[in-house]
């Protein structure tokens, strides 16, 4: 009766796509419609500022050191005491990073020290022109309120407001280098970008009155 | 110091042989043994500061805690350095240098190189109990011009002290306070302005002491590091030219016992600053009129052609070359003599020796001789103003024991630790050699010092002024001492280099004399005919410029109009010449009188070897790209020559060094190739084995005429003075002496000055300042400073009041 079994097959094959017409669609309408980004989705870059509308990149390199495809381009001056720009001794005078190379593997978001650098959820950067692939300082900083700069218009496809949701990541080791929390891991879940309150000190205690952050530990 | 034997120790339960008397920190390393250390330092005495290296040496009584850098290894000596008891001292000695020291690594320039980080990682506990807050400083404040300190980093390792104490020999840091608030100082008003003020930076294990100007340029990371040569001084110190995007971005001294044992004077150190000078010359230039316009090389290099092939090969000088490369100056000696066809070439400028004295002198000694030396004898330039690192090895053989006698007129960097410390009126040299070889009355106990051999003598021009001949009868009373080595002392960069690859007139590339028949036709067997008769010094081409005998010259990187002895001649001689180029990197005095100017690649833009006042080649590497168009000088002789229709065989250093191997015969077998595979970074000192040496110039007694006159002059040398790469390095531009006449205070009042009153010397106006270190009748000025370059060298010299002064 193999004749009739052939006769059947095209229904068959139409099973399949009837069952999928009662299921919930995958397929988005990108740009007009977004998929919720997961909390650790990285995205591209932001430079902080702190409260005071100080940078918080000190330019320390670090994360021009660590960056495995090598696509930031960092160099430090000498940070004038009486017109400061970061809280440093130096800041970040030359900051540029190289999107075409970059890998999106934030490690250089976990070897900052001052969470100068974080990733955002935009992921939308496509230029018509390698030059414009690389974002420099102007494009990286937020602005003292905490706007962030994109070199291209909000639209449709660019939403700018992603640019203040930070991505979570993990802090490799644990803060404040206190004993009790030695080979802690700890997570922080929450939006960190714009204008940031600056860490906790050595002590524990709450650099910055004004913050209202508060003391954990 | 002696051969020791060895004696064995048990490291770890591991049987080791080792040197005796060596520190226990040092035989470790040897064996394998990482101890580690922050104060401990090969170059320096040890004082058990830092308690890092803490291990346990088994004794009768049970074994205990004993600082390795301090004891010396003895025979049976059982250590272990990896027990619970050392983990836990060295945690403990960790968590309490750290109790005050900030954690501000991403910002502190010593933060991926720095020796408390990788220690703190490496033999750390990780996690620090104290959370009380640390202690701060006003920062940075700077030592000098040149350091800057954070004292809130520094963690009392007294390693700066001792460099500025024992190897400098600037007593000028020390620590206040006590507690906590230990801290490095400066003593009140008084900066940290020592010749070797960069040494403290090197050495510092933490990021206490900076330097200005490389504070927050790069980070360790970014770094390239070329081991390379310092082409500031004929001392050649091994560097590590640390660059990153092509730039220069700071010199640190490397190891290298045979020369300079890791240290630099600051000249070395910051002089790279004048690389990135915007004034350096990044074009062509072609005289236009009064000034100059940019032309390219290859209209350049036309021009010059068919200038120089314009004239008969004997009208063309060639003054310089002693500041390139060995292959730079060959290129040159080979393009005079061959495609010119000129024997008029001088490296000096009238300022140096008798190139057979400089170049071949018999029983030549080495630096590392010095070590070796129960007695040195200095007798020429202040070391310490024209060698500087030269005048640390010196000072450590004397630290170590050595005699030393100090022939000046006028006092020295080196009188301090003298033995014997002798004082002439400039110009009369020869009187107390005289008295001095007579062993005449109060002279014997220098005479008894001098017999106590081995002997080290040092010997040059004490200044410009001096006549040079007086070095070759000095260099033969030296000769007659007890196992003597001499060392000729001749400042420029790579003088010796320059006179060995024939930049001499009376000289053939590898220490051949033009006198040597055999040695002649040996040359002429791969160069061809060589012009007859012997050159002309750089004095001779000068006043030969002015009769028109000469008519054209090359300036490969000399400004005669500066550094020769009569200023007033050399700007006659080449206002006179019908054609002068001039290789150069910076306008000078005198390549402003030039027709074409071609940019020359300093000595970090170029490859190659040099060779030092001992003879010792070593090889140059290039850590940056030439500037703008500059290129060697070489490359752009290979061009002119072959636009003159001949072929140089220069295009490459490669190219030159394999030919001066093969026709030099002092260097035959100096290849690139030996010295990277074969010296290794010490270098090797020609002639290596397998070649030898043709010239062996013995020093004889010259009778040198005794200066007779009112006054006699010192032009004494400065290490900061005008000079072109001090001037145009924004680092040590600045740090030059004002200029000013010092004399003897009753010569002052014969003249009836006071301090500061003008006075004209030799038709310039100096201020007076008294000074009774000057010999009578003598007179002392610094040499080449904006103020006094003037000044003809002369050793007579007229000295009168200002009449009429306000």
């Amino acid at each position: 009766m193999s004749w009739f079994a052939d006769l059947l097959g095209p229904f068959r094959g139409f099973a399949v796509t009837l069952r999928q017409v009662t299921r919930p669609r995958v397929t988005i309408k990108y740009p007009d419609e977004k998929r919720v980004k997961p909390d650790r989705f990285h995205g591209r870059h932001v430079l902080n500022r702190n409260l005071d509308g100080t940078e918080k990149c000190i330019g320390c390199e670090l994360c021009a050191g660590v960056c495995p495809a090598k696509c930031i381009y960092v160099r430090g001056a000498d940070n004038p005491p009486d017109n400061p720009v970061s809280e440093g001794e130096r800041y970040g005078f030359v900051y540029e990073i190289n999107m075409l190379r970059c890998i999106f593997c934030a490690l250089c978001v976990e070897a900052c020290p001052t969470e100068a650098i974080t990733m955002t959820h935009l992921f939308e950067m496509s230029t018509t022109n390698r030059d414009d692939a690389i974002y420099t300082k102007d494009d990286l900083l937020v602005e003292p309120d905490g706007t962030p700069n994109h070199p291209q218009p909000d639209s449709k496809l660019i939403d700018l407001n992603e640019l203040k949701i930070g991505d979570g990541w993990m802090r490799a080791t644990s803060p404040s280098g206190r004993a009790a929390y030695a080979g802690v891991v700890q997570w922080t879940p929450s939006a960190r970008t714009g204008a940031l309150p600056a860490e906790r000190g050595q002590s524990g205690q709450v650099n910055d009155e004004d913050s209202g952050e508060e003391t954990d530990g | 110091m002696a051969e020791h034997g060895t004696v064995s120790i048990i490291i770890n339960g591991v049987e080791h042989d080792v040197p005796e008397g060596e520190r226990l920190i040092t035989a470790a390393e040897r064996v394998g043994e990482y101890i580690p250390r922050f104060c401990h330092h090969d170059k320096l005495a040890p004082v058990g500061k830092c308690r890092m290296c803490l291990v346990e040496v088994e004794g009768p009584r049970g074994s205990a805690l004993t600082t390795s850098c301090t004891v010396p290894v003895t025979d049976g000596m059982v250590v272990h350095t990896e027990t619970d008891v050392v983990k836990k001292a060295q945690e403990g000695i960790l968590e309490f240098l750290l109790l005050n020291h900030p954690l501000d690594c991403s910002v502190c320039d010593k933060g991926g190189e720095c020796p408390l980080q990788d220690q703190a990682l490496a033999f750390g506990a990780g996690e620090s109990r104290f959370i009380e807050e640390k202690r701060t400083f006003t920062k940075p404040i700077p030592v000098s011009e040149l350091v800057l300190l954070d004292r809130e980093r520094c963690v009392v390792c007294d390693r700066c002290v001792r460099v500025a104490d024992d190897i400098a020999g600037d007593p000028l840091l020390e620590f206040i306070d006590r507690g906590s608030y230990v801290q490095i100082n400066t003593f009140p008003n008084e900066p940290f302005s020592s010749y070797f003020s960069g040494n403290t930076v090197q050495v510092c294990p933490v990021g206490a002491l900076t330097s200005v100007d490389y504070r927050f340029k790069a980070r360790p990371w970014d770094l390239e590091s070329v081991r390379s040569v310092s082409l500031v001084d004929s001392v050649q110190s091994s560097v590590d030219v640390h660059t990153s995007r092509g730039k220069i971005l700071r010199v640190y001294g490397a190891e290298n016992d045979a020369v300079n044992e890791g240290w630099l004077s600051d000249k070395d150190r910051f002089i790279f600053s004048a690389f990135r000078s915007p004034d350096r010359i990044t074009t062509p230039l072609v005289r236009d009129g009064d000034g100059f316009k940019e032309t390219s090389w290859s209209e350049a290099v036309e021009l010059v052609a068919m200038r120089l092939g314009g004239h008969v090969g004997t009208e063309v000088g060639a003054i310089g070359g002693a500041n390139g490369t060995n292959e730079e100056a060959f290129a040159l000696a080979k393009f005079m003599r061959t495609v010119v066809g000129s024997p008029h070439i001088d490296a000096q400028l009238g300022d140096g020796l008798d190139p057979h004295l400089a170049s071949s002198i018999t029983a030549r000694g080495t630096i590392s001789d010095l070590d070796a030396a129960s007695t040195i004898l200095v007798w020429g330039p202040d070391l310490k103003e024209t060698l500087p690192v030269l005048y640390l090895r010196v000072r450590k053989a004397v630290r170590n024991g050595a005699a030393l006698v100090v022939v000046s007129p006028y006092s020295t960097g080196l009188d301090s630790i003298a033995t014997h410390s002798l004082r002439y009126r400039a110009g009369s040299g020869p009187e107390i050699l005289r008295k001095l070889a007579h062993g005449d009355a109060g002279y014997e106990a220098v005479t008894e010092t001098l017999a106590n051999g081995p002997v080290v003598a040092l010997v040059g021009r004490s200044s410009i002024t001096e006549n040079p001949m007086l070095a070759e009868a000095v260099a033969a009373f030296a000769r007659s001492l007890p196992h003597a080595k001499l060392l000729p002392l001749l400042t420029r960069a790579n003088v010796f280099g320059a006179l060995d690859m024939g930049l001499a007139p009376t000289l053939l590339p590898g220490r051949v004399s033009t006198g040597d028949a055999a040695g002649v036709s040996l040359l002429e067997d791969s160069w061809g005919p060589l012009p007859e008769s012997a050159g002309k010094d750089t004095m001779a081409m000068l006043e030969a410029l002015i009769d028109r005998d000469l008519v054209a010259v090359i300036l490969a990187g000399a400004d005669p109009i500066r550094d020769c002895p009569d200023p007033a001649v050399a700007e006659s001689a080449l206002d006179a010449a019908e054609f002068v180029v001039a290789f150069d990197a910076f306008m000078t005095d005198s390549t402003r009188k030039a027709h074409v100017v071609l940019p020359a690649a300093l000595w970090g833009e170029v490859d190659g070897t040099v060779t030092n006042l001992e003879g010792r080649v070593q090889r140059l590497r290039r850590s940056v790209q030439p500037r703008g168009m500059s290129i060697s000088v070489s490359a752009a002789l290979d061009d002119i020559a072959r636009a003159m229709g001949a072929e140089l065989g220069a295009a490459d250093w490669q190219l030159i060094n394999k030919e001066i191997a093969a026709v030099a015969p002092a260097y035959a077998g100096m290849t690139a190739d030996y010295l990277t595979f074969e010296a290794g970074e010490e270098g090797a000192v020609v002639p290596i084995p397998g070649a030898t040496q043709p010239l062996g110039h013995i020093p004889v007694e010259v009778n040198v005429p005794v200066v007779t006159g009112r006054f006699t002059l010192h032009l004494a040398p400065a290490l900061y003075d005008a000079g072109v790469l001090v001037r145009n390095s924004h680092m040590l531009e600045g740090f030059a002496d004002p200029g000013v006449v010092r004399m003897h205070p009753r010569d002052a009042a014969s003249l009836a000055v006071a301090d500061g009153d003008l006075i004209d010397a030799e038709g310039v106006g100096l201020p007076v300042k008294i000074d009774p270190e000057v010999p009578e009748r003598s007179v002392v000025i610094t040499r080449n400073l904006d103020t006094t370059r003037g000044i003809a060298a002369s050793a007579d010299i007229r000295v009168e009041t200002v009449r009429g002064e306000p």
